[in-house]
């Protein structure tokens, strides 16, 4: 018996109901994932899609591959991608530049092409056996099911998949961690260090930043006894992510000495 | 109910053994002593790759083909793909174990003094041999998988040490890090296309095994959208593999970012595993649909041989100049793909075999021509080299030849036999468009040795490294053997017809 694939792939109603109004929706946020400019927007709409197709596993009869889609990629996956975000931070958005001139509207015309050529082939294409739906393989459990293919028919593909995982922890090891060059300054080096220094007066530790009830201090040099700023008293991770206020607004008087002794 | 899965762990033992000794390294990597981690190392891989091969001697009249429970063939083929992709993988592993091309310490930033204090104090990345005993795992299993999930899996096992081996290149760094996340990047986007291919292929028949497919396919029920569009997809993702055109954008990048020795692997190895897939693919599973396919591949074979020889004239770099002429070689390669006989099947073996060890010689002399800086792969600075070391630039200008396929070179032997066996089959059009191309191609090979022994040196800055004796051994087999093999090409092409049967 030979049907078109579409007919083979039709589904009763509950579910195409459910399959009409979700799948819109996801391709809608697949698209807009591409259309807003801002990475976290994106994110979430990864998230979303991500979601819908978990229900879409779950509606298909495979549960266990619906929670699994939920667990790791909405749950683990994109929480990493959140975490990127976080360190590369959040109002950083994609530079737009095209190197290649007229590579967009290339892109657009070739995908639209061939979306639409898979489209109309996919509709006429032709299927000599019936789907089979998930009640078959359900049998003895979904869960089970699976467990029982995994260690059976493709227990080699299983077992090799952990040479993957081996080289990606080592590739991320060997991109990521450095074995220290040097050797790590102890406590007493570096109370050495301080002791030894030229100046006597930091031996005692740096000063805290300024304390001014009009501001949040951390960013506001501390101020010395004649009234200038002190340098020193700022981190320098702020100082280096130019998160410095200027301290002149905050000073009473202008010193002439000042600039030496920082 | 539950059966305990029968594995033939004797046919496996040689991809096993590899594997154990990428783990085993990983396990050193973390335990041992970094000073003496280089030659633990080495030992470990070189050990691995011999007992490997000492396995695949003994298996190699097993009688029994299928092994771990039907996802892995062991035929006569695989068995002669495997033994070449270790002879391969030791050769290239006595280049590579010459640590200096490589970056002292990945993790440091390119140009910042953590890299600096690193260089200077002769720290290595040893995680190399590791992630090169993966690959030449995984290359391995690519050739015998015997369904898609299995080939899917191999396909990643032996990408992903190469992307990572692509960026740890010590000079010019950040083209080395750009030439890994594109192969990244680019490799990730096949495996998706291979992918979707694979699940149309399991949609028409409802299984993952090859032969079933190829059952399914020539059954000849409904009509063969599905299976046209799984085939087309499932090419992509071999094809990029191989680099053929249009898929070979990666190709130039990537061989010129990546550290020399590196280049020399991926450029011999991966192309024998893609091939070993792709034959098995269009041999067992799709040959009953030949006329097909037939024309979708003539074309890619016939534009990926005329666009690598054109492009390649116009190049100012070595190693670029090598990466179009592999594109090239991948082109007439395909048309062994087309010929679907034995001889054609018996012919690129032979091609695969001895491309793989003169590519290996030609990337191995690169690395050995240097000025302060480095290896020089301008060509403009090569002009005079005949002059200064007679010797390497005649052994280069030999390997130059066999690429162009001029007789008494096993590069001639191999293009005549693939040829011939195309021609057999009535592909006439792609037979004729090799053999210009092959002209063209010779047209820049022949201009490169025209520069290293007529043109006139502008600068004496560049100088010939004396070869250690890992790489003297490594350069030297390969040379002899493009040698040997061109004036007695029946020692191989023996071998390579009794052992070009492919089983389903």
């Amino acid at each position: 018996m030979i049907r078109t694939a579409l007919e083979v792939g039709m589904t009763k109603s509950p579910e195409a109901i459910l399959f009409w109004v979700l799948a819109p929706l996801s391709v809608l946020a697949a698209i807009g994932m591409l259309l807003v400019k801002k990475a976290v927007h994106s994110a979430l709409l990864l998230a979303w899609v991500m979601i819908s197709l978990a229900i879409f596993y779950i509606a298909q009869e495979a549960l266990f591959l619906g929670i699994v889609q939920i667990v790791v990629y909405t749950g683990a996956v994109m929480m990493l991608f959140l975490f990127i975000l976080m360190l590369v931070g959040v109002d950083s958005a994609d530079s737009l530049l095209e190197n290649i001139k007229y590579l967009r509207p290339i892109a657009v015309t070739a995908a639209i092409g061939i979306g639409g050529l898979l489209v109309s082939l996919i509709g006429r294409a032709t299927i000599s056996h019936n789907a089979y739906g998930l009640s078959i393989a359900n049998q003895n459990g979904n869960v089970q099911g699976l467990a029982q293919l995994l260690f059976t028919k493709y227990v080699w593909a299983f077992e090799v998949i952990s040479a993957l995982l081996i080289t990606a922890a080592l590739g991320a090891m060997v991109l990521a961690h450095s074995n220290k060059v040097r050797s790590k300054f102890s406590q007493r080096d570096l109370s050495a260090a301080r002791f030894r220094g030229k100046k006597l007066a930091e031996a005692a530790g740096l000063p805290g930043p300024g304390v001014y009830a009009l501001h949040n201090a951390v960013d506001v040099p501390a101020r010395l006894p004649d009234g200038s700023a002190a340098a020193t008293s700022i981190s320098r991770v702020l100082e280096a992510r130019g998160d410095v206020l200027e301290s002149k607004q905050f000073e009473l008087q202008q010193s002439e000495d000042e600039s030496s002794d920082k | 109910m539950l059966t305990t899965p029968s594995f033939e762990y004797l046919l496996l033992s040689p991809m096993l053994i590899i594997l154990a000794a990428a783990v085993i390294g990983v396990l050193a990597e973390a335990f041992l002593d970094r000073n003496h981690l280089p030659v633990i190392q080495l030992f470990i891989s070189v050990g691995a790759i011999l007992l490997a091969l000492i396995q695949i001697y003994r298996i190699k009249s097993s009688s029994s083909t299928s092994a771990a429970i039907g996802s892995v063939v062991i035929d006569k083929a695989t068995i002669y793909l495997q033994g070449t992709i270790l002879i391969i993988g030791l050769l290239a592993l006595l280049l590579i174990s010459d640590q200096e091309q490589f970056v002292a310490q990945a993790s440091a930033i390119p140009g910042s003094r953590e890299e600096q204090e690193s260089t200077s104090k002769g720290s290595i990345q040893t995680e190399i041999y590791p992630l090169l005993s993966f690959a030449l795992a995984g290359m391995m299993l690519f050739t015998c998988a015997s369904d898609l999930i299995t080939l899917f899996v191999a396909l990643e096992v032996f990408s992903l040490p190469l992307y990572l081996l692509a960026g740890l290149s010590r000079r010019r760094r950040l083209l080395s890090q750009e030439a890994a996340l594109k192969y990244f990047l680019l490799g990730a986007y096949s495996s998706a296309f291979f992918l979707f291919g694979a699940a149309f292929l399991y949609g028409i028949s409802g299984s993952v095994y090859l032969v079933d497919i190829s059952s399914a396919v020539s059954g000849g029920y409904g009509n063969d959208v599905f299976v046209l569009i799984g085939l087309i997809f499932i090419s992509v993702g071999l094809l990029f593999k191989i680099s053929a055109v249009p898929f070979h954008a990666w190709t130039p990048d990537v061989y010129q970012g990546a550290p020399t020795s590196v280049t020399a692997f991926m450029a011999a190895a991966t192309k024998v595993a893609a091939f070993g897939a792709i034959l098995r693919i269009f041999y067992v599973v799709f040959s009953p649909i030949a006329n097909q396919w037939r024309p979708i591949i003539s074309v890619i074979a016939i534009i990926t041989m005329v666009f690598g020889s054109a492009v390649a004239i116009a190049q100012r770099d070595v190693k670029r100049m090598l990466a179009y002429s592999s594109i090239a070689h991948a082109g007439f390669i395909l048309t062994a793909v087309l010929a679907l006989n034995k001889s054609g099947l018996s012919a690129a073996l032979f091609y695969l075999t001895t491309y793989g060890l003169s590519t290996l010689a030609a990337f191995g002399i690169i690395t050995l021509i240097r000025d302060a800086t480095g290896e020089v792969t301008d060509l403009n600075k090569w002009a005079g080299l005949g002059k200064k070391s007679p010797l390497i630039a005649g052994s280069f200008a030999f390997l130059l030849l066999s690429f162009a396929g001029i007789p008494l070179t096993s590069g001639f032997i191999g293009k005549f036999a693939i040829f011939s066996a195309a021609y057999e089959t009535g592909n006439i059009a792609v037979v004729v468009f090799g053999v210009l191309s092959s002209a063209l191609a010779a047209f820049f090979y022949i201009r490169v040795i025209l520069l290293m022994f007529v043109a006139q040196s502008q600068n004496d800055s560049i100088s010939i490294a004396i070869p250690s004796v890992k790489s003297r051994i490594a350069i030297g087999a390969t040379t002899a053997a493009t040698v040997i093999l061109g004036l007695f090409p029946s020692l191989l092409l023996n071998i390579t017809q009794s052992f070009s049967i492919f089983i389903k």
